[in-house]
């Protein structure tokens, strides 16, 4: 419980920690006036067991309980107004944190997968946060305190009922604690469990077309059910190993109360207590515990928040890449590569490569799959930094820029093309926002995509996304290349493969990108054998190496990975069925 | 089907674990019975105290009663919860095996166009999200709500006044609840849009940031998304600085029971219409009455949430299912397939307006046309992924929806540009085709794919795990794997997806020529978007905005039709050429 509390005040920034140690102080204040209400109950059991009910007692319980009632209400007003600030701004802070993280992370590291996952925890998980957190955190502090705050007080009063109330709380909190542990013990086995269905279903709806084309219903179903079956399992054993700890707490509660209430009796009938006193300690022996049991619903929603935490500072841990350099014009747009090496995850991806490519020539990379070609491009962007080496732009090391003046010397052609929810004036101005109508629309034209624009019912000012329109993968892809136009970087990269993923408008996407590359320096992943045809340099590179370099000529005179690459696109160019 | 409301969706899935559902009521209601006995233990033992009449001994007594039923209360309530856990998690394993038999039966679409995981999430979280209303609420509530409720009755039957007491401040922080909430719409209405346009932005700067990166806007991007968590945030500060009086007040003085009983307690006293004995005993209880209360609202609070928790899965469970008889009652006469009329409408829009359609048996037929024209569609409703709105589609003359769905299944072989692979061993994967093969048929037809090889350098051989986790296969691998999977079906009409394209650029020749050995003599189906391979086609179709614009050869197309000679045209344009080769080394065609 309280480590969980601890593990949420340290996610918080310094500021907004203070204002929840000034939340849980008024707390202290808060729990002091909700504990008026025993002396209230003491002036008027004495009274009556004494028979002298007088319209003065009535004016001093009134009195009290409105002193009481009144004073819990300023404060509070005050301390739940300082919870809520810091818990609202704390998830505001986190998200920022997040966005300003993502700031400094390599390029490299952004894929569809990563990026999903922290779009979810900057939106959902961070929402579920500024909602339960504060509530959860805040009720069990208060639980905590209120107990902590009678105890005090009958610690003061009746040192023997004292101790009672002190032995069942520390019993409470350990029996507490081995609740969560006897949890612990079986939530492998669940997460297993759940781990094992996440997998079967998933692969049951990925392949569900398989799955019916190939009359697989019933064993999929079978091998589905048995793991339903073993998370039911799973679930019903870790929640029932719950029940009994739950129960034992409960009732360790309950007796300390019989015990306090069966002591406040002894000490009556001993004649060390008065009537009006024992009666009032039953009284608060039913209170002393009630504010933790409370507490207690929100044990649940305290794995949430531990989730929340660690799903924020997961992102904030991942390694940043510095890109704080100067802002360099380069003098030239050669490109050097020094004895480059690079491995992620362990595994060599590039092993030692030294390759120049001079300004205004254009570059064809090719090789099998898995070869590291695509890292290549990555390493001369500096979407990744290298392990060994380095890599030179216009003699400066690419490092030594900064990364914004490194980006505006590329341009990217990808498949994953990001249009922003904003009119398609401004999504082709993106990176020129000074640029005017006449400008952009030169930038369409040459990427082919001025007619379809003016077909639309805003032309230019068209909004693209939801309530907009909605264009095809290929429309889409024309505007990036307008906009990559637009931005008129001197250098290219550009993975064949993907920049026609969609056949349907391959002419008009190569004539954009025909458009995009004249007269820059051109680094492309090739597959088409007439654009390597006429490359100025060919690098075929396999497992992290460069096998073979040179123009076509050169390369099919000699046997290799290159004479082979020709003869299977020759082959599959002029396939037919 | 008819459309259930979610309350009756929750009865028809406790219904099927009624019994214990209502055991575990039944056994809360006997706990709180059991937890209200103490209470009455104490007020008879304080009344005993205030007449003088109690001795030692029988309190000793009293104390050892409360403690058993105090035992008994936990013990109760620890057997209830469990009952109704144990029926929830049984109730949730056979919601899930219902939405996958569900998943099985409905027209496919849908499913296979989301990417995003939707379906994973309902089957998995939503479901389990179900536990918390269904398991806990029914003991949970039971207990909370109807202990203060019976200890309160017991109160008014002893004195209405004293009952009406309890009230004051409950009342008067209702009042102050209900003005909090007067005023909330409006800041709860600016909280939820300002959340969107956080949860938006938020979604465009990480989902653009490489865009933004590329292009060096981050810092002004970056911006952007700052101010909007700022004001994320600011709102619902706002919100509640604005109600924050209300909500602290009605907070603090509705548990304060004390604030009604004990003056007026005291004032009835001094009337002299209270007796002392029936005084305490409403102080004891009034002090107990709150707190249940505020545990079972925590509650009740998921369970307004219930719709939204449960409308997802029974959405699903309403859909309506693929309609196929059990047993073959006519057998068709031979492969022909014929689309005769057939229209179909996705997402309320008609995408296919009566197509009309012959596939000859043993033939080869090619789809063309622009994106979006509803080739694709086409094929998926011969695959009977989906079920046509208007027109049939027949095998043989026998109508598709007349032939069981295993029965139709083992006759078509539909082969993607995604295919999938299951977590099994490659052996195993192939041999999905044909259950009943030997190791040694499913490494002949690996073999005629051309990917034996590749599959004896893996480390295991046709052992490897070939599923997402183990999947170091390339993409062109597991493309080609699935091919000898068809290949080992051997089903004599093959739907052929022919988006291969530059997936695999580095493999393209290979599996060209596994594609050719698969389709040699079979009926042919082919979605074609580069013209050049399916020049040879005995018939190729022009599909054009859900019609049928055009059929021919490749010749009388080129003459007759505008639209596929434009097609053509282009696609000519751009068709990248063969080299000359430096050497004589033969090049075989496929």
């Amino acid at each position: 419980m309280l480590k969980m509390v601890q593990k949420f005040f340290l996610f918080c920034n310094e500021k907004n920690r203070k204002k929840f140690y000034w939340s849980i102080f008024l707390g202290v204040l808060d729990a002091m006036f909700a504990a008026m209400r025993i002396p209230a109950a003491y002036i008027t059991i004495d009274a009556i067991t004494r028979d002298q009910v007088t319209k003065e007692t009535m004016m001093m319980a009134l009195g009290i309980m409105l002193l009481a009632t009144l004073g819990r209400t300023v404060i509070n007003r005050f301390s739940q107004m300082i919870q809520t600030e810091a818990g609202y701004d704390t998830t505001a802070q986190k998200r920022i944190e997040i966005g300003e993280h993502l700031r400094y992370l390599p390029m490299g590291y952004f894929n569809s997968n990563s990026l999903g996952h922290i779009t979810s925890v900057a939106t959902n998980t961070m929402e579920q946060m500024g909602d339960i957190a504060v509530r959860a955190i805040m009720m069990i502090l208060q639980g905590i305190i209120m107990t902590s705050v009678i105890e005090v007080g009958l610690l003061c009063f009746n040192w023997r009922i004292g101790c009672i109330g002190l032995v069942g709380i520390v019993i409470f909190f350990f029996l507490n604690q081995w609740t969560v542990r006897s949890v612990a013990g079986v939530a492998r086995e669940k997460i297993e469990a759940d781990r094992e269905l996440v997998g079967v279903i998933l692969e049951y709806i990925q392949g569900i077309s398989e799955i019916r084309n190939y009359n697989m219903v019933s064993l999929q179903n079978s091998r589905i059910n048995q793991s339903i079956h073993r998370k039911e399992k799973a679930d019903i054993k870790a929640e029932v190993a719950a029940i009994p700890a739950v129960g034992i707490q409960n009732f360790s509660v309950k007796i300390t109360e019989v015990v306090i209430v069966g002591c406040a009796l002894h000490q009556y009938f001993t004649g060390n207590l008065s009537l009006s006193y024992a009666i009032t300690m039953m009284l608060c022996s039913f209170m002393l515990f009630e504010s933790l049991e409370v507490a207690g619903t929100f044990n649940a929603l305290l794995k949430v928040i531990g989730q929340g935490v660690d799903l924020a500072n997961e992102i904030l841990e991942t390694e940043q890449m510095d890109i704080d350099g100067e802002e360099i014009t380069p003098k030239n747009h050669d490109i050097h590569l020094d004895h480059v090496s690079f491995a992620y995850e362990n595994r060599k991806i590039i092993d030692d490569i030294t390759l120049d490519i001079k300004e205004n020539t254009t570059t064809a990379i090719v090789g099998p799959s898995g070869g590291g070609k695509t890292t290549l491009t990555s390493l001369i962007s500096r979407f990744w930094d290298v392990d060994e080496g380095c890599v030179t732009l216009g003699g400066r090391d690419v490092r030594e820029y900064s990364f914004d003046s490194l980006m505006s010397q590329f341009s990217f052609v990808f498949q994953n093309v990001y249009l922003f929810e904003d009119t398609i004036m401004n999504n082709i101005r993106f990176g020129k926002p000074e640029a005017t109508l006449e400008e952009v629309m030169e930038a369409a034209k040459k990427a082919s995509c001025h007619d379809f624009i003016m077909s639309l019912p805003n032309k230019y000012d068209t909004m693209i996304g939801e309530g907009g329109a909605t264009l095809s993968g290929g429309e889409k892809q024309r505007i990036a290349i307008a906009r990559a136009i637009m931005k008129d970087a001197p250098i290219i990269i550009l993975d064949e493969a993907t920049a026609s993923v969609d056949p349907e408008n391959e002419k008009e996407i190569t004539q954009a990108i025909e458009n995009l590359t004249k007269e820059k320096t051109l680094i492309m992943i090739a597959h088409r054998l007439k654009t390597v045809r006429h490359a100025d340099q060919i690098v075929v590179v396999d497992q992290g190496k460069i096998v073979q370099k040179g123009n076509h000529e050169s390369l099919m005179k000699e046997d290799g990975i290159y004479k082979n690459f020709v003869q299977g696109r020759n082959q599959a160019v002029t396939w037919k069925i | 089907m008819k459309k259930k409301s979610t309350l009756s969706w929750i009865m028809t899935f406790t219904g099927r674990k009624k019994g214990y559902y209502i055991a575990s009521v039944l056994i809360a209601i006997v706990g709180v019975a059991m937890s209200f006995i103490p209470y009455l233990i104490i007020i008879k033992l304080v009344n005993g105290l205030l007449n003088q009449t109690q001795t030692w001994e029988m309190c000793v007594q009293s104390v050892i009663a409360m403690g058993i039923f105090w035992t008994l209360r936990v013990v109760l309530h620890s057997i209830s919860t469990t009952f109704s856990h144990v029926a929830t998690f049984h109730l949730l394993s056979e919601i899930r095996v219902m939405l996958c038999e569900k998943l099985s039966k409905i027209p496919l679409g849908a499913v296979l166009d989301d990417h995003s995981g939707s379906y994973k999430n309902i089957i998995v979280e939503r479901v389990d999200a179900m536990e918390k209303t269904l398991a806990h609420i029914i003991p949970e509530v039971t207990a909370n709500l109807l202990l203060p409720l019976v200890m309160y009755i017991y109160v008014i039957a002893l004195d209405w006044r004293m009952g009406l007491s309890i009230l004051i401040s409950v009342v008067i922080g209702g009042v102050f609840f209900c003005l909090m909430m007067v005023g909330s719409g409006e800041g709860y209405a600016n909280c939820i849009a300002k959340t969107k346009h956080l949860n938006d932005t938020a979604v465009e700067y990480i989902n653009g940031i490489e865009v933004i990166k590329a292009f060096g806007k981050s810092g002004t991007s970056y911006e952007k998304f700052v101010v909007a968590a700022k004001e994320g945030a600011d709102c619902f500060i706002e919100w509640m600085r604005r109600c924050i009086w209300f909500q602290s007040s009605s907070l603090c003085i509705m548990p304060a029971t004390y604030l009604g009983v004990l003056p007026v307690g005291l004032w009835l006293m001094l009337e002299g219409s209270l007796t002392k004995e029936v005084f305490v005993t409403c102080i004891i209880l009034s002090s107990s009455l709150v707190n249940p209360m505020i545990v079972a609202m925590s509650y009740l609070d998921d369970a307004f949430k219930i719709g939204t928790i449960f409308g997802e899965a029974t959405e699903i469970l309403e859909r309506e299912d693929m309609v196929r008889p059990d047993t073959v009652t006519k057998t068709p006469e031979n492969f022909d397939i014929v689309c005769k009329d057939v229209t179909f409408t996705y997402k309320d829009e008609e995408v296919l307006h009566g197509i009309n359609l012959t596939i000859p048996a043993g033939k080869v037929v090619a789809m063309v046309g622009p994106s979006g024209s509803g080739k694709s569609t086409i094929a998926r409703l011969i695959d009977s992924l989906w079920d046509v709105n208007g027109g049939s589609i027949t095998l043989g003359g026998v109508n598709i929806k007349d032939l069981p769905l295993n029965y139709y299944m083992s006759q078509i072989a539909y082969v993607a540009q995604h295919n999938y692979l299951f977590d099994l061993t490659v052996m195993e994967n192939i041999r999905l085709g044909k259950p009943d093969a030997t190791d040694e048929e499913v490494m002949e037809a690996a073999k005629k794919t051309g990917c034996h090889d590749f599959i004896m350098s893996l480390e295991h051989g046709y052992e490897t795990m070939a599923g997402g986790a183990g999947g170091h296969l390339s993409g062109g691998e597991r493309q080609r794997i699935c091919i000898a999977r068809a290949m080992l079906k051997n089903a004599p009409v093959v739907i052929l997806d022919e988006a291969t394209a530059y997936t695999d650029p580095e493999n393209e020749a290979i599996i060209q020529s596994s594609v050719a050995k698969l389709v040699q003599g079979k009926t042919l189906i082919v979605i074609a978007h580069r013209l050049s391979t399916i020049v040879d086609a005995d018939a190729i179709v022009v599909i054009n905005d859900g019609r049928v614009e055009a059929t021919g050869t490749h010749t009388e197309l080129l003459s007759k039709c505008d639209l596929y000679r434009n097609m053509w045209e282009a696609h000519i344009s751009v068709k990248d050429e063969a080299v000359e080769q430096m050497d004589d080394k033969e090049v075989c065609h496929a």
